[in-house]
């Protein structure tokens, strides 16, 4: 029973507490800080299924956000769907998208299963920048008497906020469900050996699938959530490579793998970086110094934050899963 | 004590007739790194140069007051991603009483709503697409002449001097240059020319050799497109050593930097439409004259301004200029002033659209076509062409 882990609990109190503290002492600043951190913990946590939970690593993961951001906004301004409505189908139809290329991608195995994701990026940008209903390489943008709509353009950013935090919390307890199931058992055996694992009846193919998919949902709804606040989308800021790159980076700062690891990786990272950017002393260095870091960690604690704390307290794995 | 009272006297009627110096932060992202870094570090250079002369002259004086002006500023990334986080940090935490636009239209279409939720006048330069103004905005008021005039005033020249010219239109695929391009179209079939061509090319494309055939084919005589510096120097590059038979070409962005000189032959004749240039000489009925702010840019940076550091350097003005006029720097007296504003300065005519449905979108400014042409030594200079009354040289028509 997922109630009976402590860790459920602990990410519901997180939860509460991030959506609490700046709403409480109403400070913008702070929730544009936990925006990003929150978005840091959704993008990991979902990667998290793919690269640790099945071992296959997802160079592309970034294009489900995009996707979901172009869906959700477009439904939410051409088509003036409600916002939480127009997520939740964003989340539906990209899911189902991943569904059908994971069932094609996913036959491939190790660095051809990456190359692929690769692909897969670039061939949605292209066809994003190229379709007409979602104004080609010039994007979409928001109305501001969409956020009126909300309650003017204050109303509206509280509002996205408590959102993302909530698709934050789903991610974590989706994360933590999927471990602790008897589908979570047949990813770690695709992921410790994939032949093994089908001739214990695991029907890899159709798991893989499902996990790609499923990866998807929570991505996309927090797209149409971030871009419907950013106001715009075009396809360089929706499908951008590097934001891929730096979910990787989170997860294994974390450790993947688990659950608090990947989004105690991304919550750092981002903190991390966003204090290098903003300190008077060290922004001109902030690149440096987080390249020298997360190259220490790479290191010195290769399974990551969770997995150093493993071997200092083997104890703490009954707790942080 | 008695020898004390003229003194304090003299002191207290020094600051009544002065006012307190105080401070005037403005806010603002800068590209230090990434993509856009080049154009974003001269427009900060345009910026600066206003500030320093400003505080040099003694600060800004509005209301009996002097307000000394300080920056605050982070890095973009020249990334959307975190744009609205600081911008909302420096209107929260650092109290930045106004703000400039980061540069390029996306990031700063992701800032404007900043501007709306915290009602912060933001003057928004080193952005053309003019999408964002018709979103409902209060706070917005827009440097540049927006993107949908770029081309236009070549199609003019282009109409005195050739009516019958075959068009062919070639850009990158990225959010400005198909702002620019797709309106420039339409006004090309308007002035009756004869489109016989128009493809888009994906950004960071690097091989032109395909779409050069095609123009070839499709006996287009001018070009006109382009996008940024990298993509717009290769084309001009192999539009060169194909030697494809065209009579003019039109790029945006890249020809205006001064580093277009070292194409050499291929940059010969090329046209740039240009927010501003150096020969420009509009009389400035507000601060600097042109040669003025080129010189004082030239001995800070040694280098010529750039339309971006212009764009920078007349934001500053103009937001200076609505602040006196206002005689406070409360938001709705300097929104009211600004909306009032039409104004000639070095950089030329600013006046704001005051329309609910296009708040702040540029109407006042004009924009000069610069052309890359051989001076009497054989060296490579920019002349301004267009408009006729602000030419510093003919136009070359054809250019071979």
């Amino acid at each position: 029973m997922i109630l009976r882990r402590p860790v459920f609990w602990l990410i519901l109190v997180f939860a509460a507490l991030m959506a609490f503290i700046p709403f409480h002492a109403n400070d913008v600043s702070m929730r544009e800080d936990l925006i990003l951190v929150a978005l840091a913990v959704i993008l990991a946590s979902n990667l998290n299924l793919m690269i640790g939970y099945t071992g296959y690593v997802n160079f592309g993961h970034i294009v489900f956000y995009g996707l979901g951001g172009y869906v959700g906004l477009y439904l939410a301004t051409v088509r003036n769907w409600n916002l939480v409505l127009a997520a939740l189908a964003a989340g539906l139809v990209v899911s189902l998208f991943a569904l059908a290329l994971g069932m094609g991608i996913l036959r491939l195995r190790g660095a051809y299963f990456a190359l692929a994701t690769i692909g897969v990026l670039l061939a949605v940008q292209s066809f994003v920048a190229n379709f007409d209903p979602w104004g080609r390489s010039t994007g979409m943008y928001v109305d501001f008497s969409a956020y009126q709509r909300l309650g003017g353009a204050r109303h509206a950013l509280w509002m996205t906020y408590f959102l993302v935090i909530g698709v934050m919390a789903l991610s974590m307890i989706l994360s933590l469900g999927i471990k602790i199931s008897k589908f979570g058992l047949g990813l770690f055996a695709i992921r410790e050996d994939e032949d093994a694992a089908v001739v214990l009846g695991v029907n890899t193919t159709v798991f893989k699938a499902i996990i790609y998919s499923v990866s998807a949902f929570l991505p996309a709804v927090a797209g149409a959530l971030m871009f419907y606040k950013n106001g715009m989308i075009d396809p360089s800021i929706a499908f951008e490579f590097m934001l891929s790159l730096e979910g990787i980076v989170m997860l294994m700062l974390g450790g993947k793998g688990t659950v608090v690891g990947a989004a105690l990786g991304g919550g750092l990272y981002e903190k991390l970086r966003s204090y290098l950017l903003t300190s008077p002393k060290l922004s001109n260095f902030q690149l440096v110094i987080a390249g020298a870091l997360l190259l220490l960690v790479v290191l010195f604690a290769p399974g990551g934050l969770i997995g150093w704390l493993y071997r200092l307290v083997p104890r703490a794995r009954k707790v942080i899963e | 004590m008695k020898r004390l009272v003229l003194p304090i006297f003299l002191v207290v009627a020094l600051f009544v007739t002065t006012g307190f110096a105080q401070n005037l932060t403005l806010g603002f992202t800068v590209s230090n790194t990434g993509a856009l870094n080049v154009d974003s570090v001269e427009q900060l250079h345009g910026f600066e140069l206003w500030r320093d002369q400003v505080n040099a002259a003694g600060g800004i004086k509005a209301g009996g007051k002097s307000y000394k002006i300080q920056f605050v500023s982070y890095d973009d990334e020249s990334n959307t991603k975190r744009v609205q986080q600081l911008y909302s940090r420096m209107v929260l935490q650092d109290k930045a009483d106004f703000l400039f636009s980061p540069y390029s239209s996306s990031l700063t279409a992701t800032a404007a709503i900043v501007t709306e939720q915290y009602e912060k006048i933001m003057l928004t330069t080193g952005a053309a697409e003019g999408k964002t103004y018709t979103l409902g905005n209060h706070y917005l008021f827009q440097m540049f002449t927006p993107g949908a005039e770029y081309l236009k005033g070549v199609l003019d020249m282009l109409k005195t001097k050739d009516p019958k010219a075959a068009v062919a239109f070639v850009y990158e695929d990225a959010s400005f240059s198909v702002a620019v391009v797709n309106p420039a179209k339409e006004y090309a079939q308007k002035l009756g020319f004869n489109v016989a061509f128009s493809e888009a090319y994906a950004p960071n494309t690097t091989d032109f050799s395909a779409i050069i055939d095609k123009v070839i084919a499709s006996k287009s005589t001018v070009l006109l497109g382009g996008g940024h510096y990298a993509d717009g120097s290769t084309l001009a590059r192999q539009v060169y050593s194909h030697k494809v038979p065209l009579k003019m070409i039109t790029l945006l962005v890249a020809p205006d930097s001064p580093q277009w000189g070292e194409l050499g032959d291929a940059a010969v004749g090329v046209i740039v439409p240009s927010q501003w240039e150096p020969q420009t000489t509009f009389k400035a009925q507000y601060g600097p004259s042109g040669a003025d702010f080129a010189k004082a840019y030239t001995a800070k940076y040694n280098t010529p301004p750039s339309y971006e550091s212009a764009g920078g350097y007349a934001s500053g003005l103009i937001l200076q200029r609505a602040i006196e006029q206002a005689g406070s720097i409360d938001t709705a007296k300097v929104a009211a002033a600004l909306n009032a504003t039409d104004i000639t300065t070095f950089y030329g005519r600013s006046k704001f659209a005051t329309e609910a449905n296009q708040h702040g979108l540029q109407v006042g400014h004009a924009m000069v076509l610069a052309q890359w042409q051989k001076d009497k030594s054989g060296k490579l200079v920019k002349q301004v062409v267009w408009p006729l009354a602000a030419k510093s040289a003919n136009l070359v028509y054809p250019i071979h």
